[in-house]
């Protein structure tokens, strides 16, 4: 069990075990801690108070309420692997038809801002690291921590209130205008239209964090030994940051973007909520509100797989790219 | 001993000079001693409880607005309290005798006189009124009726309103009181948000009356009138005590009131203690537990290590916000419980870093060292890895501050805070729910959210001028 493969397989093994775990977790958690400990009954809110006691009945026999909790967990666990996430206890639909309506909205948002985050916070942090200790640099490090205490909610409500109420540039809330647009072209604008505002404030707030912690990390290599070598040779300042610096750094910046990819499907609750985008994020938080646990045991579930899964892929390249992982 | 404590004062002394003659340290301290002294004074620096509801109209704008000349005329609160002494008596019919008693004024038909009959008063104040028209406007009187003698004795009493042309509003016309009444707490309450009031005086039940009735700078006039009718062998006795007269106004403290009469000022000034005990106790609690579990499974090292590490790594699998968020809604409302979620759900990452540390320290000389004449994993822990560990330690007391800062304003914006303690997430929630963005009230959106930036602003910049003391290579590699 040496070698590449031996590697994987144990972090393999490895990952299985915490999502077995996680999942207990969050079980408990969400749905038996209220249930023993606090007395809320799943199945008390969505029921219609003017119910018979056997209608109730029936209505919790047929979501399984009524089977012992540890039914109920095997009964989760082994449904959730073969891809049944179960009925909403609202609209009485099955998840994954209601995940899969909400999901473009959520890639399309979160995809976007992510992307943008990365491509733009590596050449800010880059930036900043060649040219530290100058004015640049200064100003460039005193805005991104300016913009990484604001909190995102904030942004949000500033951006609406200034943007939206006042000047009336953009769109108050909303996925696309009631009623669309017919054509494909006018259709595409009104998204965008819809989506600045979002895409807007996780730029604005992702963008300054990402970019300090590029910084910080080109800045703790640039101390090396191997750095000092490479300037002793005279290698240009630009040819060290990307032929050494940059590849020493990469397995963090592959853990940061693999720990980035389960948030462009499970969504940002915050401005999605804000912003009334009829996406995943808002969807959990609404489910919430509403105890509907079908819902946000699956998308949590899904988070969580997704995280394991990226992570779990970041690993395999990280491994690739870094020999030394391997020998651990 | 005393020498110790004297050398220990003196190093924290140095550290804090140190702190100083950073740039960030200087500006993060300025900062944080703003918000500390803001927390502590905040009973001196805000007149008014965060909690007290109705100081003025809902919606009120801030009192500065008055400099701006279109804002000029809008009401202050105008607040009258009208003693028995002030009342002047415009009319009256012969034979009634008023008297004040301990502030009392009490009316009653003289003895005198044919009964059955009636008797009236007609009380008078002036009430001058120098803004613009204001919304609504209330009063309250106190009174009593006394009943003696043979039955069929009884009181009636009407309050009105005369304008500034002489127009009269009826506010209330009260039925005739033919037994012993006392109508002191609560008092007679006459408001004007009072639909059936608005019908009767002809207004639609969208208006507002003191809008209508106060339409011009002026004197106008409150007219009370009692009416006593007595039979042969009875008597009637009416008692007035103080009548409280309010016009709530339309501008109020330094930031204007919210939806429901409080003062946002005092709002936005308590908040600073909710989001410095979120910070420090939530930091605290997690530095602790990310300590225990690092110092442990770095020590230890074997099962242990990989049990607690496994640990960490499944939590840090978890999604934290929506985690949060669904553990909130389910679990319930509570400042404290907030605090504790949040820093069970962010000690992970210190843990992995002191565990490193603290295995990097385990096979050094000085360990074994003291090993070797027979010191205790308990005392090695305490004196000599801990001590290692001080630099991380206060490095990341306060580099967690501000996402314990954020993340507790992000769940009271989601109302999942404590709705009885006012944080400054939660006054934006207001802000949003109750309307504010459709007002365009800048003054009750923007400040709490600045507030927030700040504070969370100063404590990562104290983090990093930390981060340069402890890590001096940091600073040189620049």
């Amino acid at each position: 069990m040496k070698g590449l493969g031996g590697y994987l397989l144990r972090r393999a093994a490895d990952r299985v075990l915490v999502l077995i775990v996680a999942l207990t977790l969050q079980f408990l958690l969400i749905r038996v801690m209220p249930y023993y400990i606090l007395g809320i009954d799943p199945s008390f809110f969505f029921m219609n108070p003017n119910l018979t006691n056997e209608q109730r009945e029936l209505i919790r026999e047929q979501f399984g309420l009524n089977d012992p909790i540890p039914t109920q967990f095997v009964k989760y666990v082994l449904s959730l692997f073969t891809g049944n996430l179960g009925f909403s206890f609202y609209t009485r639909r099955p998840v994954v038809e209601e995940l899969l309506e909400r999901l473009p909205n959520t890639v399309i948002l979160l995809g976007t801002s992510t992307v943008l985050t990365i491509i733009f916070g590596l050449a800010v942090g880059l930036v900043t690291a060649m040219k530290r200790g100058t004015k640049i640099d200064t100003g460039i490090v005193s805005v991104s921590v300016f913009l990484n205490s604001i909190p995102l909610f904030y942004l949000g409500l500033i951006l609406l209130l200034f943007l939206s109420f006042y000047f009336r540039v953009f769109p108050t809330a909303g996925t696309i205008s009631r009623p669309p647009p017919k054509e494909p072209l006018a259709y595409i604008a009104d998204y965008m239209w819809h989506m600045a505002l979002p895409l807007m404030t996780q730029l604005i707030i992702n963008i300054g964090g990402y970019a300090l912690f590029i910084r910080s990390l080109f800045i703790t290599q640039l101390g090396e030994d191997y750095i000092i070598t490479a300037r002793a040779k005279g290698m240009a300042e630009h040819q060290i940051m990307f032929t050494h610096v940059l590849r020493n750094i990469l397995p963090p910046i592959i853990t940061t973007i693999a720990l980035a990819l389960p948030g462009i499907v499970s969504g940002a609750v915050i401005t999605e909520t804000i912003f009334s985008w009829y996406g995943v994020g808002r969807w959990l938080f609404e489910a919430s509100l509403q105890l509907d646990y079908p819902v946000v045991q699956a998308v949590l579930f899904i988070s969580v797989v997704l995280t394991i899964v990226s992570l779990y892929i970041a690993d395999i390249v990280i491994a690739i790219v870094d020999p030394r992982v391997r020998l651990r | 001993m005393s020498l110790l404590k004297d050398r220990r004062l003196r190093t924290f002394l140095d550290f804090f000079k140190l702190l100083l003659k950073h740039r960030s340290g200087r500006i993060g301290l300025i900062m944080l001693t703003f918000f500390v002294f803001v927390a502590v004074f905040a009973p001196v620096i805000s007149p008014h409880k965060p909690d007290e509801m109705g100081l003025a109209d809902r919606f009120a704008l801030p009192i500065w607005f008055k400099l701006l000349p279109q804002y000029s005329d809008l009401p202050e609160n105008l607040e009258l309290n009208i003693h028995a002494q002030d009342w002047l008596i415009g009319k009256s019919s012969q034979y009634i005798v008023a008297s004040i008693e301990d502030g009392w004024l009490s009316l009653s038909p003289s003895v005198e006189g044919m009964k059955p009959r009636e008797d009236y008063i007609l009380l008078e104040h002036d009430i001058e009124y120098p803004y613009s028209p204001p919304k609504r406007f209330e009063i309250h009187i106190p009174y009593t009726v006394t009943v003696e003698g043979e039955l069929g004795s009884y009181a009636r009493i009407r309050v009105y309103l005369v304008d500034v042309d002489g127009r009269s509003y009826m506010l209330y016309d009260g039925r005739p009181i033919a037994y012993n009444k006392t109508v002191i707490d609560p008092p007679l309450r006459i408001d004007t948000r009072d639909i059936g009031l608005k019908l009767r005086l002809g207004f639609s039940p969208y208006d507002d009356v003191g809008e209508k009735i106060f339409s011009k700078k002026g004197v106008y006039r409150l007219r009370l009138e009692v009416r006593l009718f007595t039979v042969s062998n009875g008597t009637v006795t009416v008692r007035l005590g103080t009548v409280y007269f309010r016009i709530p106004g339309l501008v109020f403290g330094l930031l204007g009131t919210d939806n429901l009469g409080s003062d946002l000022f005092a709002n936005l000034i308590y908040g600073t203690r909710v989001s410095l005990l979120v910070g420090i106790l939530a930091s605290v609690i997690s530095v602790s537990i990310g300590l225990a579990v690092g110092v442990v499974a770095g020590y230890k090292g074997g099962f242990v290590d990989q049990t607690l590490m496994f640990l960490t790594d499944t939590l840090l699998f978890m999604p934290t916000i929506p985690l949060l968020i669904a553990i909130s809604v389910f679990i319930g409302k509570n400042l404290y419980l907030t605090i504790t979620l949040i820093a069970l759900l962010s000690w992970m990452w210190f843990a992995r870093n002191c565990r490193a540390l603290v295995m990097s320290l385990r096979d050094r000389p000085f360990v074994e060292a003291v090993k070797a004449i027979g010191g205790s994993d308990i005392y090695i822990i305490y004196r000599h890895v801990i001590p290692q560990l001080t630099p991380i330690i206060y490095i990341t007391l306060v580099l967690n501050i501000p996402g314990a800062i954020l993340l507790e304003a992000a769940l009271s914006f989601l109302n999942l805070g404590d709705p009885t303690v006012p944080s400054w997430g939660r006054m934006l929630y207001n802000a949003r729910y109750s309307g504010a963005f459709f007002k365009m009230m800048w003054w009750w959106i923007v400040p709490p959210g600045l507030m927030i930036t700040f504070l969370a602003m100063s404590f990562i910049l104290i983090g990093q001028a930390l981060d340069e003391i402890f890590n001096p290579k940091l600073k040189a590699r620049r």
